[in-house]
């Protein structure tokens, strides 16, 4: 498999507070990656690195042969429309309905017709669930339903690779279920990821390979059945005595 | 702000406040010349001093009269030019000379020794005495200057009469105001004792209020003192010397006796015929179309330039940043009236043609963009960093991030807060009467000049204010809901 992303050197400070310290992974094409560990440990930080919403102090991320922290604004907007991104409290666009969230980046970024980016839309709402929900406003939606559009939303842009946030913390219980299976619908048609979570069952299931992060560096990785069951590290050992 | 930010900002502002100063002085004596390629004579005058200068309305259209207007006619036409009266604040004249917003000032003003210093005056063309206005119960109390002990004492401001009772009535307070009508309405509603002012004009407010009388207090004024004069700018000897020929041509007919002063009478007893407020309701609709006018040209400019504003503010650019907060901060730092007399004066002395409605429009845009930008700015703040972020990371740049996604939530969560400053415009563009400019707060001055009516045109501008910002703020209402729902 082709390497997707390099990650080199990587790390990052606020200020005093150094939070990644010398990170380096490579993501190959096709990989579904759970990146878990306990909280403050730098696993957000790390996933905003990569598509350059943090700004790393030193090293570099590389996608499609370009280093993402240091390419020019217009360049790192044209690689950022091939990393999708879902967070963890959604970030749906209150002032427009369904559609046009889903509508407004294939349209005013790519310029693609609008005839096509409706159509595309209708799409993706029905992939994710929610054909009937197109005119509906962000409030109007369970937290469920929202976080399925913004799966949809940034699907919308034909992405190589999608980064999630912690997608399912903000939600209620039984809300988790709906959302893990798009995105295990995702992962089975092929789709790269990176997942931010705190699903161990999800990890498990869906992922080939675990990061295991803490103290700002990835600890220990594997595929799902070596780290849950025979975690070599003490502080996987610790984490998942608590987590399991 | 930072310490590193504050010489930025020192520089800017001082740049700023020496931009009016820069223009040299015009040549010697080019201005006789001037005022013949023109083809205008611009007088100035403050026409609230019958039988001086006043306005009547004749068919509908306020015209200047007076026996000065009378004067400015003749002085016109021996320069073979067109005559144009500009009307202002007395305190005003003087300085829209030295700017050279007007080319002469015919306005009953006394060539005292101080005014002297900064403009020329050409001679004497009419002297008239020193006298106060009184109410008609007081008359028993008052015989002369020192019969007013203790007492409070109007005068117009910049005028001679205020300096008068300031030097020969050290026991009394002078309350000065800068219209005529003003000090009146302060007589006549017990703020002050007596008014002093022009005989002639006291006479006039005396004939036309029957609740007002004059007295002679015999103030002690050298005759340099006592004659109006019509003032130039300094060095135009050559405009003073066609301005002598006239006044001696006037004086050799004794036409402001015989011809000016019974014309200027007949249209006050006019005028005061007809001041019942309906005869005047033209007045108020051109103020209210001026106020209009002013308010939302400068809501539309004061908006664009306020995004802007905000948008500097906003970004990373320290120097960019520096420029935002410098304007936003000195504006806000200095009152309005301030700036719309630094505009109209001092911008319109680089650009001399600079008319007052626009120097005016200018001033309130420009005040208005500060305010707006920091309202602006802080609907951008309240637009959660997700929202951005969500944009950013579907590759949207910057300028559509701000286009489509956050100034459009932060215009719905500032309306209400913009709506104001609307309204607020509204009250606050009245300042623009200071200047000339024919707004509703101008017009209802003239209305009081005309009709010798003090309150009531206050009340009927201040009830047409509030109607217009009531309707307004009913419209503005109704947008808000309607944005609610969207």
């Amino acid at each position: 498999m082709p390497n997707l992303i390099e990650i080199k050197n990587l790390e990052k400070s606020f200020g005093k507070n150094q939070v990644l310290k010398n990170i380096n992974e490579v993501v190959e094409k096709g990989q579904v990656i759970c990146v878990i560990g306990p909280s403050g440990s730098g696993k957000s930080t790390f996933l905003r690195c990569l598509n350059v919403l943090e700004k790393p102090t030193k090293g570099q991320v590389i996608f499609e042969n370009q280093d993402l922290t240091n390419i020019s604004e217009t360049a790192l907007n044209k690689l950022r429309e091939r990393m999708g991104m879902v967070f963890q409290s959604f970030n749906l666009f209150p002032n427009m309905n369904v559609l046009n969230n889903i509508k407004l980046a294939p349209l005013k970024v790519k310029m693609i017709s609008e005839i096509e980016t409706t159509k595309k839309a209708h799409e993706l709402l029905e992939q994710v669930g929610l054909a009937d929900k197109a005119e509906q406003f962000p409030a109007n939606l369970s937290g469920g339903q929202q976080q399925r559009v913004a799966i949809a939303r940034a699907l919308a842009m034909n992405p190589e690779v999608m980064l999630f946030d912690e997608p399912t913390s903000a939600l209620d219980p039984e809300m988790v279920g709906e959302v893990l299976k798009v995105m295990k619908d995702l992962a089975e048609s092929g789709m790269t990821m990176i997942v931010v979570t705190h699903e161990m069952g999800f990890a498990k299931e869906v992922a080939n390979q675990v990061w295991f992060m803490d103290e700002g560096f990835i600890q220990e990785k594997g595929s799902p059945n070596e780290f849950f069951v025979n975690p070599k590290t003490k502080r996987a050992k610790e984490f998942l005595s608590k987590v399991l | 702000m930072k310490i590193k930010n504050i010489g930025i900002i020192f520089v800017i502002v001082t740049i700023l406040l020496l931009i009016p100063f820069t223009k040299v002085n015009a040549a010697s004596d080019g201005y006789l010349q001037k005022v013949k390629d023109k083809g205008t004579l611009v007088v100035g005058t403050s026409a609230d001093y019958p039988p001086y200068e006043f306005t009547v309305k004749q068919s509908g259209k306020t015209e200047y009269v007076g026996l000065d207007i009378e004067i400015a006619k003749q002085f016109a036409k021996d320069l073979g030019v067109k005559l144009e009266i500009k009307n202002m604040n007395f305190d005003s004249l003087l300085v829209a000379l030295e700017t050279h917003k007007v080319d002469a000032v015919i306005s009953g003003m006394n060539p005292t020794p101080e005014r002297q210093k900064s403009v020329d005056f050409s001679n004497i063309y009419y002297r008239g005495k020193q006298y106060m206005l009184i109410e008609k119960k007081d008359k028993s109390l008052y015989k002369n200057i020192h019969s007013f002990k203790n007492k409070t004492i109007g005068a117009q401001t910049g005028s001679l009469q205020y300096d008068l009772v300031k030097n020969q009535m050290k026991n009394n307070q002078v309350k000065g105001l800068a219209k005529l009508n003003d000090l009146v309405i302060a007589l006549q509603s017990g703020k002050v004792n007596a008014v002093a002012m022009e005989e002639a004009t006291a006479k006039a407010f005396a004939k036309n209020n029957s609740s007002l009388e004059v007295i002679n207090p015999n103030f002690n004024v050298d005759s340099s003192q006592t004659g109006s004069a019509i003032a130039f700018p300094k060095g135009a000897k050559s405009l003073v010397k066609v301005a002598d020929k006239t006044i001696k041509k006037i004086q050799q007919k004794d036409l402001i006796n015989k011809e000016y002063i019974p014309l200027a009478g007949k249209y006050m007893t006019n005028n005061s015929k007809q001041n019942s407020m309906w005869n005047y309701w033209s007045y108020f609709a051109k103020g209210i179309e001026y106020t209009l006018i002013i308010t939302v040209v400068s809501v539309f400019f004061g908006f664009l330039l306020g995004v802007l504003l905000a948008l500097l503010r906003l970004s990373k650019g320290k120097f960019q940043r520096a420029i935002a907060i410098t304007y936003i901060e000195f504006i806000r730092g200095t009152p309005l009236m301030v700036q719309v007399m630094f505009v109209y004066f001092g911008i319109g002395a680089l650009v001399q043609s600079l008319p007052a409605l626009l120097a005016g429009i200018i001033a309130v845009s420009l005040n208005s963009a500060a305010y707006v930008a920091e309202v602006i700015r802080s609907g951008i703040e309240s637009i959660p960093k997700g929202q951005t972020e969500a944009a950013r990371s579907l590759g949207m740049s910057q300028t559509i991030t701000y286009r489509y996604v956050i100034i459009p939530q932060a215009l719905k969560n500032i309306w209400p807060a913009l709506g104001n400053e609307f309204i607020t415009l509204i009250k606050e563009s009245s300042i623009v009467s200071i200047i000339g400019v024919g707004d509703l707060m101008y017009q209802m001055q003239l209305v009081q000049s005309a009709t010798y009516k003090g309150v009531f045109p206050i009340f009927i501008t201040m009830v047409i204010y509030f109607v217009m910002t009531f309707g307004l703020s009913k419209i503005l209402g109704y947008f808000e809901g309607r944005m609610k729902h969207a």
